[in-house]
């Protein structure tokens, strides 16, 4: 009996343990970031938003061209991504018995899991290459690649959410079949949708292997055309880590925190208004 | 067949198009290297660039090797991690915890890697070195395991580390939901058997095995895709070793390190391409045996 109480004791202190290593590091990221970062931003000011890349050893300058190409890149990975997606997730709903419906489901989860680098190369080799230069283009059909099975498991989910009742009833009024998903269950399916929009956008957002080959990075000009290459705030803190020179290591630590702070702020409000979230 | 199901079908094809010219596109830019060198590009360790074509050798051996070996790692930290988590959160967590445990787990999940990247590079690194490398190495290092000099702290060991702790999440939440849905009255029966918490649990993860083993494999796909917080930590150099402490290579870091570079060189770039394609092929095998574990799992409910 006493073997099986310090089992028992043993036990629960152990998962205890374990389960705070698990959130550990989570903490002591956004603590090291806010520390190393914070002092940065405050000292660079509104340079450090707006301004170019400072040269090695001299300064901090801005990451301005990345904070722009952020957006830039996230806009127009939406705008190819997105459509595509959601129509996609429509077919998936409303045809889950269909051959081409379950093999989408398959594709879809396994483009989730997909190394994200590889499509950072496939881009590269089908657009980069042919148009002889990186570009903002390249970078957002690469992010767009990577953006659209989120979106659209989001928008199969949420579509099979809606109550058959609905659908019953759209479809006695004698709507069409067009009109009944469009009109009426995309409506009442709006919020999952938006959900599984948002997460695509938080997710791509923070992505570098995608950009590498693709986007080219630019720190001293802003967004020029989307055939021109294009910076991007995880792009820029990849490369200056990798750099010797101790004022490029404190504009990463700078740029990764107001990184962070992008990320949470669409990722928090997002999270704590749902009970859960595929990652 | 509906005119609306001819509207959208397209779109569905485009997504199938787009997967399946990507396998082309890695098949047709790998083949110069297969007609060059066969399947030694795979089985061989070397990495010769030259300007003449005649001279350059490829073999891409060690970053395969870095790369089973750092995610089986992940793997080794994120199984005992994800397991206590999913049952502390699901069984014994307090009420007002259980919810930010798991928003503080959907973070981490979703945080930029490149986040992970910069806190590994210049955070965890030197911890490790000091407290993990340092000490082994200097009393145990007759072991293979510790038996090379941690200089730098780029290493396997790091980027295990670090890979372990950016995957525990997400295996986390695939064992989690499983063990929420086991039915309550199995609960309920193992308790009236007058088992303790401890063997309870132990025959409730029996009951989800599937499950674990599903979140463990796509686990272990997440790792091995994974690109620029390993390349940061992981040393890039090419080398087989057998110790923790040995700076390496893995096949996404090999890419995102020499891809900028390649076109000057006559077979590189299928050399890469090559590397990709087997990345490729080994993500989607594991990919697609966790989705079927966990398939039949969620099935067999």
């Amino acid at each position: 009996m006493l073997v099986r109480k310090v089992k028992e004791r043993l036990f629960l202190a152990g998962i205890t343990i374990l389960t705070f290593l698990t959130i550990l590091p989570l903490f002591h990221i956004i603590f090291s970031v806010a520390v190393e970062g914070l002092p940065v931003i405050l000292r660079g000011g509104w340079d450090f938003i707006i301004g170019t890349l400072a040269p090695p050893d001299d300064g901090l300058g801005g990451i301005g061209p990345a904070i722009v190409g952020t957006f830039v890149l996230t806009f127009l990975a939406s705008l190819l991504g997105l459509p595509i997606a959601i129509l996609t997730g429509i077919y998936a709903a409303e045809y889950p018995n269909s051959m081409l419906g379950k093999a989408t489901r398959t594709l879809l989860m396994i483009m989730m899991e997909f190394p994200t680098i590889l499509v950072g190369l496939f881009v590269m080799q089908i657009l980069v290459v042919p148009m002889g230069s990186y570009s903002a283009l390249a970078g957002a059909l690469a992010l767009a690649i990577v953006m659209m099975p989120y979106v659209a498991v989001y928008t199969e989910e949420a579509l099979r959410g809606v109550p058959e009742k609905y659908r019953e009833g759209a479809f006695a009024l004698g709507l069409t079949r067009f009109n009944v998903v469009f009109r009426v269950l995309i409506g009442l399916a709006r919020k999952g949708i938006l959900t599984g929009v948002l997460i695509g956008i938080a997710k791509v957002a923070g992505e570098t292997a995608p950009l590498l080959f693709t986007a080219g990075g630019a720190t001293r000009t802003y967004f020029n055309g989307i055939d021109r290459p294009v910076g991007a705030i995880p792009l820029l803190i990849y490369d200056l880590v990798q750099q010797p020179y101790e004022n490029y290591h404190e504009i990463a630590w700078g740029a990764s925190l107001l990184l962070l702070i992008i990320f949470l702020a669409i990722f928090l409000p997002l999270r704590l208004s749902l009970k859960e979230v595929k990652l | 067949m509906d005119r609306f199901k001819i509207f959208l079908a397209p779109f569905c094809g485009l997504v199938f198009g787009l997967f399946i010219l990507m396998l082309i596109v890695y098949f047709t830019s790998s083949l110069p290297i297969f007609e060059r060198e066969g399947l030694a590009i795979y089985t061989t360790n070397v990495w010769k660039a030259s300007e003449e074509p005649e001279k350059e050798f490829y073999g891409v051996l060690a970053a395969i090797y870095g790369s089973v070996y750092t995610s089986v790692l992940a793997v080794l930290i994120a199984l005992p991690l994800s397991i206590s988590f999913a049952v502390f959160v699901i069984d014994y967590a307090p009420k007002k915890l259980k919810e930010p445990l798991i928003v503080a787990t959907d973070v981490m999940a979703g945080l930029p890697t490149i986040i992970y990247g910069i806190w590994g590079a210049f955070v965890l690194v030197p911890i490790l070195k000091r407290f993990v490398m340092m000490p082994l190495y200097e009393h145990l290092s007759f072991i293979p395991l510790f038996s090379f000099e941690p200089s730098t702290g780029y290493s396997y060991l790091s980027a295990g580390v670090l890979l372990g702790i950016m995957v525990t999440p997400f295996a986390s939440a695939i064992i989690r939901e499983a063990y929420r849905s086991i039915p309550y009255i199995y609960r309920e029966g193992i308790y009236a058997l007058g088992a303790t918490r401890y063997e309870a649990t132990k025959v409730l993860l029996g009951y989800i095995k599937p499950a674990i083993v599903a979140g463990i494999l796509l686990a272990f796909g997440r790792a091995i895709g994974e690109t620029v917080a390993v390349s940061l930590v992981v040393g890039n150099v090419f080398n087989i070793h057998p110790s923790l402490f040995a700076p390496g290579y893995t096949i996404s870091s090999l890419i995102a390190n020499q891809f900028g570079n390649a076109f000057i060189y006559g077979y590189m770039v299928p050399a890469l391409f090559a590397a990709g394609l087997s990345l490729f092929i080994i993500g989607l095998a594991v990919n697609l045996a966790g989705l079927m574990y966990l398939g039949r799992f969620k099935h067999a409910r």
